[in-house]
């Protein structure tokens, strides 16, 4: 019986340890949360172990032929063994609890000098603004190992904000602010997903979030400004990854290849001025065949500045290598 | 008090009591209880419906415009309520508090609605547990063929990265619809329906408390389904918010989420009328020497879900009340714009919802306990304890809700207290589980088709509640809620648990509700191929959801397209798997083998009498004179017919305190 239960454990065992079950770790409070996932995953494999090892036990010892008329042994219980398999479970989860308990206030330590970011979620789309900098993007951009709050609110429905490789979810509601703190400890560029159903472009509801290390930041958030600043095609590009267009829409000039709405290569071809900046502030005025109104957010309008605008709609005239 | 004076015209052998009633004839047939009255009462309502909302809007001077969202909601949930009530009216459901009200002699002793002699009568108002508890096994898997079907539609788009067949707001309402048919339209109302046949057999009782709301119970069901299949019909699609319906998306959505919010309150009257008889029938109606200890784990375990569906489900006809009166009304109860807290919605919807996983669960556990018992040959493993865990569970089961919401943005204090109860939950399971497999030890264990749903169960349920620890703390919680890891874990507790134990019982108890045994190989087949399929399907969803796949989607990233594939390929062969069980069913229903009153040589009282049982299930009353689970112990029984009382010494003193 034991060797069964051993085998079935090792088996198990065998499974957890050679398939890679977790994404790469991103994040300090990662590194925690895993620990956390492989000390219940320890406990559960016992436990998974000892219930099919009896069982495929039992399953052959105790079989009875179909002539059988037999009854099995009239044991009614044993007091010492229930006592034993309440308190051990019961020891268990308590120590679970006690740890998972733990790594949560610590995850949750505010550092000194940690960074804010606040994020805006809507349907279909994230913003994130940097109250230090003065400069709101369609991307996350962070310093390595530096905590960073992002303080979160919804416009209109529920939304989630998920970065797999930090381990950290935190639902975005309107009229509310959640929070959530990281370090991200790893280069490299990362999605944030959506993961609470928004309605229909809810599987589309992707952003980017790039750690990247402290001089390369300080050098974005300057780029950033100056593109503003300069305004025109520089700033629509900027423009056009910043604001989250292209994580619907290929655009091959920007080097984006999103697939939720259409192309704008094909889309936009040969269109004039005036059809690109309705499909930018009345995206339900011209929807492209196969495609879907009220998936695109609708008010680009009053988000962002005509300044804004004039550049992104003059950047895709060029980009799509329309006229008029 | 209707049942018991049924029970003794039987007992006296006045068989001519229970002649079919006349037939009216002529016009009469129009205006008598049934499909005829249907017919035209139903349509009539649909008229007085829209005539009164009509009417009070042309008289505020704001006649509907049926393009406008907003005034067209008034009317379908005007229709909501009058035609289920004109239907139900019509097919006789009230036709005895109406005399009874009105003053006209009732009919309380002809018995006319009782019982089962064509397949007519399973499609009327029918007083009798057993004919009820066959309606409501045959509706809620009409329903949940359907919903499973839904479900397939769904594999199909996924089996590919991209969007193929279907677009967003379709495939949205594939999954909201799924989950809501398979919850409130299968697994809890098929355990009331399986209770309904076996629990008032198994507790010596002639029949339900309450025959007659009974009877009223289950018409309710079908109309609550029907109401959420109708939301394809109106204008906007299917509702699409889940079957969990959050605030505020739910009260932007289009019309057909009103079909979701009304269906609930007629599948939730249903559960809440069966459950109230429940608790009466088995506090008040079991047969003289059945002491609490001498319950059978199955009554012990709809005696605790009852309790639970009693206390949790007015939650959720609340949440869905307030949902309606946002849309409808412009009330701002979860309006953020107007002083409204969209969170508070989920704290009211999971305050039912968590106690409705044990409502799912409790009852199978049960019907396990029973059918481990019977097929090991062995007396339960600790009775009392295992009776008393699932009490423990009910208690516990009140206070874990927010662990659904642990990541939602809820009061952060909640959290760790919510952890702690909810890894504690796993305590009263875990005695349930190790006590099942010290039933097994040292059996003789038959592994006919129950015993197999029995055994595999006890794995499957045990993979689902490991997975559920992961949930419970709350830090893996953050990275694991709302992704596929979340679809993997209710999959496993809710097929692999609670459908594992519906297969279980229904095959136990096959031959006490048909009189016919079904056909053992098919049995089998069905059994493994569901175990494959079902794993195959459902396990490599928690290393998607662990990786990065987010639950409810339509699309996904291309690096999981190869599992995805795997996954449609398995839910297909799922679903075929489930037509070998249908098959089965009917033609061994037709012409299966006759079946002997206690195929499985079982103690508990539903198999001392025939199979089919008599119409008011006992000639004479039964007496309890020991536990329900005595196997192999020598002369002993749980049960003796009147005449043979005397003979009988109590064996073994199990409830003697």
């Amino acid at each position: 019986m034991l060797v069964i239960g051993v085998l079935a454990g090792l088996a198990t065992a065998a499974v957890a340890y050679f398939i890679p079950w977790l994404p790469d770790q991103g994040a300090k409070e990662a590194v925690q949360i895993d620990n956390v996932y492989w000390v219940a995953t320890i406990i559960c494999i016992v436990i998974f172990g000892i219930v099919a090892g009896v069982t495929i036990y039992s399953v052959f010892k105790f079989r009875a032929r179909p002539d059988d008329e037999e009854d099995g042994a009239p044991i009614h219980g044993h007091t010492g063994l229930e006592i034993f398999w309440t308190a051990v479970p019961t020891a268990l989860v308590t120590a679970i609890s006690v740890y998972s308990g733990v790594v949560l206030v610590g995850n949750e330590k505010v550092q000194k000098n940690h960074g804010v970011v606040e994020v805006t979620a809507q349907q279909f789309a994230w913003s994130f603004t940097y109250p230090d900098e003065g400069i709101t993007t369609g991307e996350l951009v962070v310093p390595i190992g530096r905590q960073v709050e992002l303080k979160m609110t919804s416009k209109d429905v529920i939304h989630s904000f998920w970065v797999p490789e930090w381990r950290l979810k935190q639902d975005v509601v309107p009229g509310v602010t959640t929070r959530l703190l990281v370090t991200p400890n790893k280069l490299g560029t990362y999605d944030v997903i959506c993961t609470e159903l928004c309605g229909l472009g809810h599987a589309a509801m992707r952003a980017r979030a790039r750690v990247v290390e402290p001089a390369e930041y300080a050098k974005w958030v300057q780029d950033v400004k100056a593109a503003r600043a300069q305004g025109g095609t520089a700033q629509g590009k900027e423009l056009f990854t910043s604001a989250g267009c292209g994580g619907c829409h290929t655009l091959a000039d920007a080097g984006t290849s999103g697939q939720v709405g259409p192309s704008l290569d094909q889309a936009l071809k040969g269109k004039d001025a005036a059809f690109v900046r309705q499909s930018i502030v009345d995206p339900n005025a011209v929807i492209a065949q196969g495609y879907q109104p009220n998936v695109m957010p609708q008010d680009f309008g009053s988000t962002l500045s005509k300044a804004q605008i004039d550049g992104l709609v003059e950047y895709l005239l060029k980009a799509t290598g329309g006229g008029g | 008090m209707m049942a018991i004076e049924a029970y003794e015209h039987h007992g006296a052998g006045a068989a001519g009591h229970h002649a079919p009633p006349r037939r009216p004839t002529g016009l009469r047939r129009f205006t008598a209880a049934g499909w005829l009255r249907v017919a035209w009462v139903t349509p009539l309502s649909f008229g007085l419906a829209t005539a009164i909302v009509e009417g009070a809007r042309a008289g505020l001077g704001t006649p509907t415009s049926w393009h406008n969202q907003n005034t067209f909601q008034t009317l379908l949930v005007a229709w909501y309520v009058m035609v289920p009530l004109g239907f139900l009216i019509a097919l006789g459901a009230f036709d005895y508090w109406f005399y009874w009200i009105s003053g006209r002699p009732t009919r309380p002793e002809d018995h006319s609605s009782h019982g089962a002699r064509s397949w007519k009568d399973y499609f009327r108002v029918n007083t009798d547990h057993k004919v009820i508890g066959i309606q409501y096994v045959c509706t809620t898997f009409f329903f949940a063929m359907i919903s499973g079907l839904l479900a397939l539609f769904m594999r199909a788009e996924l089996a590919r990265p991209g969007m193929q067949f279907v677009d967003n707001n379709q495939f949205n309402g594939f999954f909201s619809v799924h989950a809501s048919v398979m919850i409130f339209l299968f697994i809890v109302p098929v355990f009331a329906g399986l209770g309904n046949f076996v629990i008032p057999l198994m507790i010596g009782a002639p029949d339900m408390a309450f025959p007659r709301l009974n009877a009223l119970s289950f018409w309710l069901l079908p109309i609550g389904g029907l109401i959420m299949l109708s939301s394809y019909l109106i204008p906007g699609g299917a509702f699409s918010a889940g079957w969990t319906n959050y605030v505020p998306l739910a009260v932007v959505q289009p019309d057909g989420n009103l079909a979701f919010q009304m269906g609930v309150q007629w599948a939730g009257a249903s559960s809440i009328v069966t459950a109230l008889n429940f608790l009466v029938t088995i506090i008040t109606m079991r047969a003289p020497g059945m002491t609490f200890w001498r319950m059978p784990l199955l009554v012990w375990a709809n005696f605790a879900t009852s309790t639970l569906v009693v206390l949790a489900t007015p939650f959720i006809a609340g949440s869905q009340f307030f949902i309606m009166f946002d849309r409808v009304l412009h009330t701002n109860f979860f309006n953020p714009g107007n002083g409204g807290y969209a969170i508070g919605y989920q704290h009211i919807f999971w305050f039912y919802s968590h106690p409705a996983v044990y409502i799912m669960i409790l009852p199978g556990f049960g019907i396990i306990s029973e059918v481990i018992a019977v097929h090991a040959r062995k007396p339960i493993f600790g009775y009392r304890l295992m009776a008393l865990s699932l009490m423990g569970i009910l208690i516990l089961g009140f206070s874990v809700w927010a662990h659904h919401m642990f990541v939602s943005g809820m009061q952060p204090w909640l959290r760790i207290p919510m952890m702690a109860t909810t890894l504690l939950i796993a305590v009263p399971t875990g005695i349930k589980v190790f006590s099942w497999l010290a039933t097994l030890w040292e059996g003789r264990i038959h592994f006919r088709t129950p015993m197999l749903w029995a055994v595999g169960f006890i794995s499957m349920f045990v993979l689902g509640g490991l997975s559920g620890i992961y949930l419970g703390s709350v830090p893996i919680d953050q990275h694991a809620s709302d992704t596929y890891y979340i679809v993997a874990h209710i999959h496993y507790v809710l097929f692999g648990g609670s459908v594992f134990t519906i297969f279980a019982g229904i095959y136990h108890w096959f031959p006490k509700m048909t009189g016919r045994m079904y056909n053992e190989r098919l049995g089998k087949l069905h059994f493994w191929t569901t175990l494959i399929a079902f794993n195959v399907t459902f396990f490599p969803m928690h290393w998607l959801g662990l990786q990065g796949m987010p639950r409810r989607v339509s699309d996904y990233a291309p690096r999981f397209a190869d599992w995805n594939m795997v996954i449609s390929i398995a839910s297909f062969a799922l679903g075929a798997s489930t037509l070998i069980f249908l098959y089965n069913m009917i033609v061994s229903w037709r012409s299966g083998e006759p079946a002997p009153s206690n195929p499985w040589r079982a103690l508990t009282i539903e198999w001392l009498v025939s199979s089919p049982p008599p119409v008011f299930n006992f000639d004479e009353i039964p007496q309890v004179v020991g536990s329900p689970y005595e196997y192999g112990v020598k002369g002993a029984r749980h049960a003796v017919m009147g005449g043979e009382r005397a003979d009988v010494q109590e064996p073994h003193k199990v409830g003697s305190h």
